[in-house]
This record gives C-alpha cells, sequence and structure tokens, in this order.
C-alpha cells in the first residue's frame, strides 16, 4: 500500500525546488556586510574614532614617557652650579636649604620646580620619578588581580559544585572586610614579616614597601571581577555552542580558554582599565596616609602629605604632583570608560 | 466518551495489560517496509533516568525535592533508522538528548552504543563516542560562539580528532558546500549569517568528525517556516547521502512525519507511546498522541479538509517535580478512571521491545495506556482520498 501521506502537498519535503539553494542565491544577501570583522575588532574601530579616548591616551602615554625616561629629563636640568653635581631625585642637598630649612633655590634653570624645603632634593626629580610607582603599582597591580579573579571566576562558573562555593565564599569573606582600616594595618605587619630583624638599608625597606603594597592591593582587588566572570561564565556555559564544543571532544581547558574566555574579552578589559586608576588612587591615599610608600622612593601621594601644609609658601613642592595624579587617574577613567562603551554600542553617552 | 463506549474499547482492544500483550491486536500490515527491522542496533537505551536534585526554600524550611526530567525510558536506534522524538515543551526531550550524547550523566539506566556501554564513561573515555554521536542544537543564534569564524568553527572538530590534518581548509570548504553554503565565506563571522545559514554550519559541525549518529535537538523551530523545509530536506538528503541515523526531536508531530522511520511520543519524562511512523500517524492509541496528532498542523490544515474528530488539550503539563500518581497524563485525559491514579499503565522496557520484535507483523507500536484505543478518524479521510 502507498502511503497517501506521503504523497500530500505541503508537506515538509516535496519543497524540493527549494532545497538547498546553490551558494550563489546565499552570496548576495550579505553585500552590505563587511566580512571577517570580530566584536573586538569593531570596539577597537570604535575608540579609535572617540576623540575622547585619543586626547585621554595621549595624556597616559605622556606620563608613560615622563617614567620611562624619568633619569633623562632629570639630566636634561644639568649640574647644580653650588653643589657641582647633577640633579638627582634622592640626594639631599642640604647646601640649598638655610638652617631652618627653607630653601635658597626656587625656579632655575638647573632646578626647574626648585628644591625641596628641608633637605634640599630637586623638586622636578622628585615629580618625575614620582610616576614611576604610581603607574607600576596602577598597571602591575590592574593586572595581577585581573588574572587571578578571571581564573577564580572562571573555575568557580564552570567547575561548580564545592570549588564553586569555596570560591564564592572567599569573595564574600573579602569584600566583606573592612578594606582601607585593614590595609592601614596590614602593610605595616607584613612589611615587618618580610624585613623583621634583618638590617636594611631605607632603599630596600622602601622596595619591599613597594611590592608590600601591590600585593595587598592585588589581594583585595580580585573579588569584584571573579564574581563577575562566575556569573558570566555560569551563563555561557549553558549556551549551546559551549555544550556542542564538549559534544565534539574539545577538552575541558579548550573550552575554557578557546569557547568561553574570548566571550569575555570585553568585561574583564573594562574591568581592567578602570581598575588602574583605582589602584593609583588607592596607592597615592595611602602614601598619603602614611601607609603607603616610603622614603626615599619618590612618591606622588607622599609628596602631596608631605607639601600639604606649607602649599601657600611653597606652590611647586604641591602642585605639579596634584596635577600629575589628578590628570592622570581622569585620563585613565575617561579611557575606561571610552572602552566601556566601544564593547557596549547601547551604553553610548 | 461514556463508559459504556471505554468497557467496550477495553474489551475490543483486549486489553490485557501485562507482558508482551500489552500491543493491541490491530489489522496487520502487509506492505511496512521490512529494512527497518534488519538495521544493526546502533543505539540502545534501557531505563533512562534522569533526576535533578534542587533545594528549595519554603518558608523557613529547606526542601529538597528532585525534578524527574526523565524517567526510565528505554528505546532502539538502528543503522540508518531515524527516531522521531516528540513531546511538549518540558517533558524531558532535551535532556534525552544531553544523556546519549553524554553531555549530562544518567541517574538510572544505561546507554549502548554498537553495544559498548557508555552510560558512566569518564569524558576521556568518551573520545571515540563523539565522534561517533554528534549533536545539532535548536538555537542557531547561540549554538555558534560569535568569537568565532565559520573557519574556526568547523576546523575545531578536525582538529580535535586530528581529522584532514594539513588540509583543514579544504575539508571547512567541502563541508560548507555540502551544507549549500558558499566555502568563500570561510572568514565569517555567525553573525554575518542567517537563522537558516546558521543553523546549516551548526549541520556542517556536526558532520565534521563524520558521526554514525546524529541528534538533532528541535533543529528547525527557531526558524522561519519558509527555511524550516529547506533546513528538513537538507538534512534528509544528508542522511541518506551519508546513510546516518537520526533522533529527530520536536515538540508536534507534523514536523517529523516524513523524516522518521520510528516515533516515541513523550510526556512527563516518559515514553507513551512507541512505534513505526505509520503506525503512531495511522492508528495512534494513547489518548495523548491522539491529541497531538489531532493538533498537528500540517494534517488538519495542508489537506484543507478537517478531521472529523477534533481533540483538544486542556490544561497544562503537570509539573515534574511531583507528576500525577499512576497514569501522568490522567490530569488532562478524558478518559481517565480511577486505576488511571491508582496504576500506572505498564512502562516499555528494552526486554518488552526486543521480545515483540518480528513476533508482530504489524511492526512495533507500543503504548502505555489503560483503555488504549485506536483513532483512525483523525487520519481516516486519507485512507479513502
Ligand atoms: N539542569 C537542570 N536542573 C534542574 N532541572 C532541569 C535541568 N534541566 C532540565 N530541567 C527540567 O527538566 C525538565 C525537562 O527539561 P527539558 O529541557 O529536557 O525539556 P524539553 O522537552 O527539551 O523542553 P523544550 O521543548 O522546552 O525544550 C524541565 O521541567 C526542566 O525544568
Ligand atoms: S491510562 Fe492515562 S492515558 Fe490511558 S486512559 Fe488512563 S489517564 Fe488516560
Ligand atoms: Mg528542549
Amino acid at each position: 500500500m502507498e502511503n497517501p501521506l506521503n504523497a500530500m502537498p505541503g508537506a515538509a519535503f516535496e519543497i524540493e525546488a527549494e532545497a538547498t539553494p546553490p551558494p550563489a542565491v546565499v552570496a548576495p544577501e550579505h553585500k552590505d556586510v563587511r566580512t571577517g570583522r570580530s566584536p573586538g575588532q569593531v570596539a577597537w574601530d570604535r575608540l579609535k574614532k572617540d576623540k575622547v579616548a585619543i586626547v585621554c591616551a595621549v595624556i597616559i602615554l605622556f606620563f608613560i614617557l615622563v617614567a620611562i625616561f624619568a633619569p633623562l629629563l632629570t639630566a636634561l636640568q644639568g649640574t647644580d652650579p653650588t653643589t657641582g653635581l647633577p640633579a638627582s631625585p634622592d640626594r639631599t642637598n642640604t647646601d640649598l636649604v638655610d638652617i631652618d630649612g627653607n630653601p635658597l633655590v626656587g625656579m632655575s634653570p638647573h632646578h626647574w620646580l626648585g628644591v625641596e624645603p628641608r633637605l634640599g632634593r630637586d623638586l622636578f626629580a622628585r615629580w618625575a620619578y614620582g610616576a614611576r610607582p604610581s603607574l607600576i603599582i596602577g598597571f602591575v597591580a590592574a593586572a595581577a588581580s585581573t588574572i587571578i579573579g578571571v581564573t577564580l571566576g572562571l573555575l568557580g562558573g564552570y567547575v561548580g559544585g564545592a570549588v564553586d562555593r569555596v570560591i564564592s565564599w572567599v569573595v564574600d569573606f573579602f569584600l566583606s572586610l573592612p578594606l582601607l582600616l585593614l590595609v592601614l594595618a596590614i602593610v605595616p605587619i607584613v612589611q615587618l614579616r618580610i624585613a623583621g630583624g634583618n638590617d636594611l638599608t631605607a632603599e630596600e625597606l622602601s622596595t619591599i614597601r613597594f611590592w608590600v603594597i601591590i600585593a595587598v592591593l592585588v589581594a583585595f582587588g580580585w573579588m569584584g571581577l571573579a564574581r563577575l566572570v562566575r556569573g558570566e561564565v555560569k551563563s555561557l556555559r549553558e549556551r549551546e555552542f559551549v555544550q556542542a564544543a564538549r559534544a565534539i571532544g574539545v577538552p575541558t581547558h579548550q573550552v575554557l580558554f578557546k569557547e568561553v574566555l574570548p566571550n569575555l574579552v570585553g568585561p574583564i578589559i573594562v574591568s581592567a582599565s578602570i581598575a588602574v586608576p583605582a589602584y593609583i588612587t588607592f596607592e597615592a591615599t595611602l602614601s598619603y596616609l602614611g601607609a603607603g610608600l616610603v622614603e626615599p622612593t619618590a612618591s606622588w601621594g607622599r609628596t602631596i602629605s608631605d607639601a600639604q601644609n606649607s602649599f601657600a609658601i611653597y606652590p611647586l613642592w604641591l602642585w605639579p604632583s596634584v596635577i600629575a595624579l589628578s590628570a592622570l587617574v581622569l585620563a585613565l577613567s575617561l579611557l575606561g570608560d571610552s572602552i566601556r562603551d566601544a564593547f557596549d554600542p547601547t551604553s553610548r553617552r | 466518551m461514556t463508559q459504556q463506549q471505554i468497557d467496550q474499547q477495553t474489551g475490543d482492544e483486549g486489553t490485557d495489560r501485562t507482558g508482551a500483550a500489552a500491543v493491541p491486536q490491530t489489522a496487520p500490515e502487509t506492505s511496512r517496509k521490512s529494512g527497518q527491522e534488519t538495521g544493526q542496533p546502533l543505539l540502545k537505551v534501557t531505563d533512562l533516568q534522569r533526576y535533578f536534585p534542587f533545594r528549595e526554600v519554603q518558608g523557613l524550611k529547606m526542601v529538597r525535592a528532585t525534578v524527574k526530567a526523565v524517567d526510565g525510558i528505554s528505546f532502539t536506534v538502528r543503522q540508518g533508522q531515524t527516531l522521531g522524538l516528540v513531546g511538549e515543551s518540558g517533558c524531558g526531550k532535551s535532556t534525552t538528548s544531553r544523556l546519549i550524547t553524554r553531555l549530562d550523566t544518567p541517574t538510572a539506566g544505561t546507554i549502548e552504543f554498537q553495544g559498548r556501554d557508555i552510560t558512566h564513561l569518564k569524558e576521556s573515555e568518551l573520545r571515540e563516542i563523539r565522534r561517533d554521536v554528534q549533536m545539532i542544537f535548536q538555537d542557531p543564534y547561540s549554538s555558534l560562539n560569535p568569537r568565532h569564524t565559520v573557519g574556526t568553527i568547523l576546523s575545531t572538530p578536525l582538529k580535535v580528532h586530528g581529522l584532514h590534518q594539513g588540509k583543514e581548509k579544504a575539508r571547512v570548504q567541502e563541508l560548507l558546500e555540502l551544507v549549500g553554503l558558499n566555502p568563500e565565506h570561510i572568514n565569517r563571522y555567525p553573525s554575518e549569517f542567517s537563522g537558516g545559514q546558521r543553523q546549516r554550519i551548526g549541520i556542517a559541525r556536526a558532520l565534521a568528525v563524520e558521526p554514525k549518529l546524529i541528534i538533532a535537538d528541535e533543529p528547525v523551530s527557531a526558524l522561519d517556516v519558509s527555511i524550516q523545509a529547506q533546513v528538513m530536506n537538507l538534512l534528509a538528503k544528508l542522511r541518506d547521502e551519508l546513510d546516518l541515523a537520526f533522533i529527530f526531536v520536536a515538540h508536534d508531530l507534523g514536523v517529523v512525519r516524513h523524516f522518521c522511520d520510528q516515533v516515541a511520543v513523550m510526556y512527563l519524562g516518559k515514553i507513551v507511546e512507541y512505534g513505526d511512523k505509520k503506525k503512531i500517524y495511522e492508528a495512534p492509541e494513547h489518548p495523548y498522541t491522539q491529541a497531538l496528532l489531532s493538533a498537528a498542523p500540517d494534517i488538519n490544515v495542508a489537506r484543507g479538509i478537517a478531521p472529523k474528530e477534533r481533540i483538544r488539550l486542556v490544561g497544562d503539563v503537570p509539573s515534574p517535580i511531583d507528576p500525577p500518581s499512576g497514569c501522568r497524563f490522567r490530569t488532562r485525559c478524558w478518559k481517565a478512571q480511577d486505576i488511571c491514579a491508582q496504576q500506572e499503565p505498564p512502562l516499555l522496557s528494552a526486554q518488552a521491545d526486543e521480545s515483540l520484535r518480528g513476533k508482530r507483523e504489524g511492526g512495533l507500536h507500543l503504548q502505555a495506556c489503560h483503555f488504549p484505543e485506536v483513532k483512525t478518524d483523525l487520519v481516516a479521510e486519507v485512507e479513502s482520498a
């Protein structure tokens, strides 16, 4: 018996003529679409057209160059005629201050910003070198906390179960701690544990303090991103393309790094670019409060702290650091906003 | 339906609901394709179960409960054969698909592929199975990674299994051509394709590893009706050319009709009727199948003839957390009696399935109802047309 149902008009398989259109038919549909651009490239193109982003990038680049070429810039000032020595950020020059500590030199060809009251150190050198800890701390801490946050977020979100519960608990625990209070207390303690007992020079102590601060900032700065990534991964792992990769037999680490992670590039870059100015501000705050960088390391935060009481008398001691810090943080923040907008066109200002 | 009719029906159908006699004696059909019985058993699923435990806060108490997503289902698929898995949303079709592809592990039951028990294989032991069993997904917008080009998407399976080494690009282009796409589009991103084209890419990805069995989880339900036919045609063409076995998941009987050799109808995690296509479409016995058939659009509308009887399902599917006692369909069944609440109509088991094979000339046809009744009215006019 022939099944009459098979010969039914309108049945799914009778439309043979429309089956598998030849490639030529498929092509014209996408004439207008620019091809071969990943979402990352699209964001990059958008960023390049953003004037605010360009200006910010130029400002940031300026400070990066100042930091890199600080010795060169300092050397440009030449040799001080009184001491017969080239300018340096660290060397104290008691010859350049009077008995009360008041500087004897103001703005001059050999000291563009004058010298520091009391110690007589060259202020321009300290300003230029001061860009270094800010930028290094900002970028290193952001990079490290991003790596930690992404790793733990990926792990918790993808593996789930007990691993996820432990990670979530740690995130919540760290988030619940009173950050500033703890950091103020912890930095000297950690410093003591590392340096304790040994006879160390001021420079060595200062270097240890520098890395302790980065470690502490990272220790308290990874949770936000970990939480964000965990949530994203949890929803991404249910997406069918992840299931498809698993069904194909793609190994788990490759699923994580090649399928899941590329979809998180946007949020990760945005989060990192927002973290950099936050860390710089935090370092400056710590230094200002006396729990940050210590002498002799040149730091804008410390300089602001030292100079604040006499800013009316010695404006050149205070303002260059204030302006540099504000400009750098502002530029980084605005660039962060631009990057966020570039990845998410719906949030355009 | 009156009680008398039901009595009459049950008498007529001789529903001694024990063992192999569960299959009613309907007129034997001599014109059945005999090839369906002779194929190699490729996949054998026995008493498959998947419960999802979860905790819920009720007031101040934490209550533990389970979602019985799949609750003891059995079926076999043979080389080159297609099984249609049909049921309303939430009946456990996708869960079943994920169990067979071992993206998920069953709570109980066994899955055998080519005679090998793969139920509890570890990810590292699944490599071969991953080549032999592939999946096509429902949503073409979520099934392709938006960050990868078509070339990357299609070469990933080749790289993972070390296929066509050094000639991956040529193979990818061959695959694109196979599914009717332009091989020049290898560097495009998924967002540059339409839904139908994306689904073709998903099909190409599944074919890349040269599988024996493809599970297609509602592969066309997210597409425009006009494109559905194209994609279905493509699948049918590929199946015949490549001698693939298919499990085709759908939420109505209309789509699978011309594609399947056998159909299993699912309701709340159980198979309620299972048999050769002809049986299911022309002589359905379970009330739920009859209701689904009556609702299938291409039967009633395409023909332009109104069926003599139209069954309208009322109410929602009950929660799989606390399914009805006895027969799970009883809350929506117009024939439900006391016994339906007390006794679960016998479940299909692979053993019963095998023992029936070959014994009955009419081919495979099983259902789980206390009061089965052949309803040919739903398709009766076709017979006389
Ligand atoms: N991971 C999970 N955890 C808890 N419950 C789940 C999970 N996956 C599925 N379920 C439940 O199991 C039941 C069956 O789900 P499944 O996705 O298999 O249904 P389906 O038949 O594919 O439905 P649809 O047609 O909507 O795709 C649903 O009630 C669903 O809520
Ligand atoms: S067993 Fe279920 S389907 Fe059959 S009559 Fe009873 S309630 Fe209806
Ligand atoms: Mg589903």
